[in-house]
């Protein structure tokens, strides 16, 4: 799902992801020998709990040491509305106990954390196995050995909070209008380091560095109307793996007052019609589009009914792959945890399955899943590897890495230029899809109305409706790499307990036909 | 003094000098996660986090940590007063809490906090082997949480909650049934009898068909009233929204806008809910009634949105954690008045002409101002027709006020229902809504999904 829930809340720390990050202060601060010792010790503190869980009658272990540092700042109406360091750090262990899985998280970055977290999830498997099932099986793999960084100009988590501040603040400013009574700007910074070990000989250490932000403009009438703009993406902006650079890139105070006035103008534009029409998704929308009705349905565990109770399962069945239709033959989408700059972009996932690019949807028939060891045993292929937990204290589930719908060719003016009578949508603002992944309704911030190929009036509170296969049936063309952009989120909810993924999608404006518009209660 | 008190307590230590206020979270818990009847992702989690305020000059900067030893309190502190150095002086900062007696509570249950993973795991079997003929997906999970606030005001104040839910889906490819239960204390809850209601519920499900869209009368059990109720209470009754003129009541206290039968508040203090006794800044819990007999009478508030209200409100304990105060004030223990009928029966009588819902899925929020919600029904969507559940329905898209449906409501049952609300993301925290069983006369759908079933 994604944001997993509208009213999900953090209750008792950030917002955003909590954080961790001594070694790489130790790693910064000191030289190579250094360095070396900083890993070493928390490569042995994973080898500790493998081997404790073997002692223990685990067939198979792995451990994940995770270290976490984050900080947010946000600014509301000219004010700091928050400024928050945080940190986190944990092993998680996993174990299969005669083909049952375990799982136990621990805080202590100790012997001790180590070897509880070790016996707990022994114990707990043990105790599951009554009930578990088949034997699991695991689909083979090379053990992963190596290292990975990204390089970043700046790391932004040492960027000054006065820098950042500033920066919000500037944005800000741009969007005042006596219209626009709340205006917001937010950034983010993180930087993380996974150490994972397997029985198998896996041993990896891998860095993360992350940062983003974005703009909000709530106006209000004055008979009581609410209309918001947001940039560039709504649900907190946009976010990549990459340094401080990427957030001076984004322009935030460059787009505050065109944000600004078209909060102010969806006050007194006319709603968006009901009917059948052509519409044209910008590049944004897309991305729910694609996460929602592409992401979530092809991966493999809701295939397989694993997140039936909460999350749903998917309308696929393991037998449609390479065989059905999923959408027209303009639907390429891609799984790419290599896309450089991807908040989904890592060597290899959280059980050692080296990252690896692979079609999804190819001429709009469904080219492959997103899957883990056990959900590829299960269907009998390779299809690379997307497990992903949210944190040392969460078992990893298959989550989406980077997914793009692959861009076509033109110009968005193109593909506005080809409708006769339509709507451009553009921004998220709601979104609801069922259990199966089919039956969806998706709201934007904005729409344009098209007149003869021409971009007309504003329109406010925009929704769209259909069903998957459908749907996507009904596109007619995507824009070209010109208009390719990649949008970075980092609230995709999964799994219970609840877990949140970071990933990026890329995608250009897109056009369907005969899309119902304009739903109302 | 609980473990939770003892770190909030050091880590305001660690924060010397400044004025600093220190929020606690403590957490041991299992989750015992099942699919296809076999227990698949068994989780065991332990951890303390730490949120440290610091006020320099009325600038405010928080940090959290998880590291607890004196050196990770040490960093919270130093981080925390370099993001309140950093930052220009805070205008809607309301100062630390001073110190206040809290309420007694109870919602702490010893054998709860006990339950070890073994028996953990065998409620979740107890649950699978209910449901023999179908696949049962779901979880069985307890878990005790410490929560404490303390502050250089003086203010120590601490709690131990304890929780267990069983969720179960019953389904194969053509049926599907839903039920769950929750309570602070485990021993409430009979893991095999709720497995059991979902594969009764799911066998009812087979051969759904459509129905035409339009707006219903309609029962809604209290799985799905609870979702929709805490979605509007998000966006709506919170302090922050209606002064910003997000929610549906701004503009609007004091009005008519509901039924007579509608009554709503929150109260921390209720032990059928998850008691509370103060808020995350430490603010003892006040019960608030924000709904009495149809009329929109108050939302919650925190020490923030009470100054900046600045119309003599205070804080009714409401608050989030400092970092997480961004959302505005959030009623964790809301509770809906129940009404005259004896039973869901009776209710589908009030209805004669309509549809029975069990359950929605994904809810988003199309309007706050207005409170339209869609989302789906699933595991449990009926005809009824001459005042009797009848036929199952296929999954129904619906895009529905929350006030016209509250606004139309026919008839509430007697007894309430706990219905769980957490979905166990980050800090665990238990919450749920008390709420009857309804029945509305605006029940809105548009359009229709798939059939029950995986």
């Amino acid at each position: 799902m994604w944001p997993e829930r509208a009213v999900e809340v953090q209750v008792l720390s950030s917002a955003w992801e909590g954080a961790r990050g001594r070694p790489f202060r130790a790693l910064r601060a000191a030289g190579s020998n250094r360095v070396s010792k900083v890993r070493t010790a928390v490569q042995d503190l994973a080898g500790q709990a493998i081997d404790a869980a073997v002692a223990d009658g685990a067939g198979y272990a792995d451990a994940r040491v995770v270290q976490r540092r984050a900080q947010l700042v946000a600014t509301k109406n000219g004010e700091v509305d928050s400024v928050s360091d945080s940190e986190t750090e944990g092993i998680g262990v996993r174990v299969l106990v005669d083909g049952a899985w375990g799982f136990a998280g621990d805080p202590r970055l100790s012997k001790e954390g180590a070897r509880d977290a070790a016996a707990r999830a022994v114990a707990f498997a043990r105790a599951s196995a009554t009930r578990a099932g088949a034997r699991v099986e695991l689909t083979p793999r090379p053990p992963a050995v190596g290292d990975y960084a990204p390089t970043v100009e700046r790391d932004p988590v040492d960027v000054p909070l006065e820098e950042k501040i500033a920066l919000c603040l500037r944005a800000e400013e741009g969007m005042h209008r006596p219209e626009v009574k709340i205006t917001e700007a937010t950034v983010r910074a993180m930087r993380e380091q996974r150490v994972f070990r397997s029985t198998e000989g896996a041993s990896v250490t891998q860095r993360f560095v992350e940062c983003g932000g974005g703009i909000d403009a709530l106006a209000v009438s004055d008979d009581g109307r609410v209309q918001n703009r947001s940039y560039p993406s709504a649900h907190g902006g946009s976010s990549a793996q990459a340094g401080w650079e990427f957030v001076e890139g984004l322009g935030l105070d460059r787009e505050a007052s065109r944000v600004g006035e078209e909060a102010a103008a969806l006050l007194t534009a006319a709603p968006c019609p009901s009917g059948v029409t052509t519409i044209v998704v910008d590049a944004e929308q897309m991305v729910l589009q694609v996460h929602e009705s592409v992401g979530h349905p092809t991966e493999l565990d809701r295939v397989y009914g694993t997140e039936a109770a909460y999350a749903g399962t998917s309308f696929l069945k393991p037998q449609d792959l390479g065989t059905l239709r999923y959408g027209s033959e303009h639907m390429n989408i891609t799984a790419d945890p290599t896309t450089p700059l991807g908040l989904g972009t890592f060597r290899w996932d959280d059980e050692g399955s080296p990252a690896r690019r692979q079609p999804v949807v190819e001429g709009g028939v469904l080219a492959g899943y997103l899957a883990s060891r056990e959900t590829a045993a299960r269907i009998g292929r390779d299809l690379g590897g997307s497990m992903r937990a949210d944190s040392w204290s969460r078992m990893p589930l298959v989550r989406m890495s980077n997914l793009h719908l692959e861009p076509g060719a033109g110009s968005l003016e193109g593909l506005i230029a080809d409708v006769d009578d339509g709507l451009y949508l553009c921004t998220n603002k709601s979104w609801s899809i069922d259990d199966k992944r089919l039956n969806f309704q998706f709201g934007t911030q904005a729409a344009w109305e098209i007149k003869k190929g021409k971009l007309g009036k504003l329109l406010r509170d925009p929704t769209y409706m259909g069903v998957t296969p459908e749907f996507w049936g009904r596109l007619d063309a995507v824009a070209g790499p010109e208009e390719w952009r990649m949008f970075g989120l980092t609230n995709c909810g999964k799994g219970q307990p609840g877990q949140h993924a970071h990933v990026s999608h890329g995608t250009s404006p897109a056009r369907f036909r005969d899309v119902q518009v304009g739903v109302r209660s | 003094m609980t473990r939770a008190l003892e770190l909030a307590e050091r880590a305001v230590k660690a924060a010397e000098g400044d004025e600093a206020d220190a929020s606690v979270h403590v957490e041991s818990s299992g989750f015992a996660r099942f699919a296809a009847s076999a227990v698949h992702q068994p989780t065991l989690i332990r951890d303390e986090a730490v949120t440290l305020r610091v006020v320099r000059d009325g600038r405010v900067g928080c940090a959290t940590t998880n590291r607890t030893d004196d050196e990770g309190l040490a960093d919270a502190a130093r981080h925390a007063a370099a993001a309140a150095e950093s930052s220009p002086v805070d205008p809607g900062f309301a100062g630390l809490q001073e110190p206040a007696p809290v309420p007694a509570v109870e919602g702490y249950d010893d054998a709860t906090a006990l339950l070890s993973p073994e028996e953990q795991a065998g409620a979740a079997a107890a649950a699978i082997a209910a449901a023999p003929d179908l696949g049962l997906y779901g979880y069985y999970t307890s878990g005790v949480t410490e929560i404490a606030v303390a502050s250089t005001t003086g203010l120590a104040v601490s709690q131990a909650m304890t929780d267990a839910s069983v969720l179960t889906l019953a389904a194969d490819d053509d049926s599907s049934g839903y039920a769950e239960a929750t309570s602070w204390r485990a021993s409430d809850l009979d893991p095999a009898a709720v497995a059991s209601e979902a594969a009764e519920k799911a066998a009812d499900t087979r051969g759904a068909t459509p129905v035409e869209p339009q707006t219903f009368r309609a029962v809604l059990e209290p799985y799905a009233i609870s979702e929709l109720l805490f979605y509007f209470a998000f966006t709506s009754l919170n302090a922050l929204a209606l002064l910003e003129g997000r929610s549906y009541l701004s503009g609007r206290l004091g009005e008519k806008l509901f039924d007579e039968s509608f009554t709503l508040w929150d109260d921390g203090l209720d032990r059928r809910n998850y008691p509370k006794s103060f808020d995350l800044e430490g603010v003892p819990k006040q019960r608030v009634l924000m709904v009495e007999d149809g009329v929109a009478r108050d939302v919650v508030w925190d020490r923030r949105t009470a100054k900046q209200a600045g119309d003599g409100h205070v804080s009714t304990g409401h608050a989030l954690a400092p970092p997480a105060q961004a959302f505005g004030p959030i009623p964790f223990n809301l509770s809906m008045a129940g009404g005259e009928a004896g039973s869901v029966d009776e209710l589908a009588e009030l209805v004669d002409d309509g549809i029975h819902v069990t359950r929605l899925h994904y809810l988003g929020v199309v309007d706050p101002r207005e409170g339209i919600i869609t989302g789906m029904t699933r595991d449990g969507t009926f005809r009824i027709e001459g005042g009797k559940v009848t036929t199952p329905v296929v999954n129904l898209r619906f895009t529905t006020s929350f006030p016209a449906l509250a606004a139309g409501l026919l008839g509430l049952t007697k007894d309430v229902t706990l219905v769980n609300r957490s979905d166990f993301y980050d800090e665990r925290y238990p919450f749920g809504t008390l709420v009857p069983a309804v029945a509305t006369s605006a029940f809105t759908v548009v359009g229709t999904g798939s059939g029950p079933g995986l």
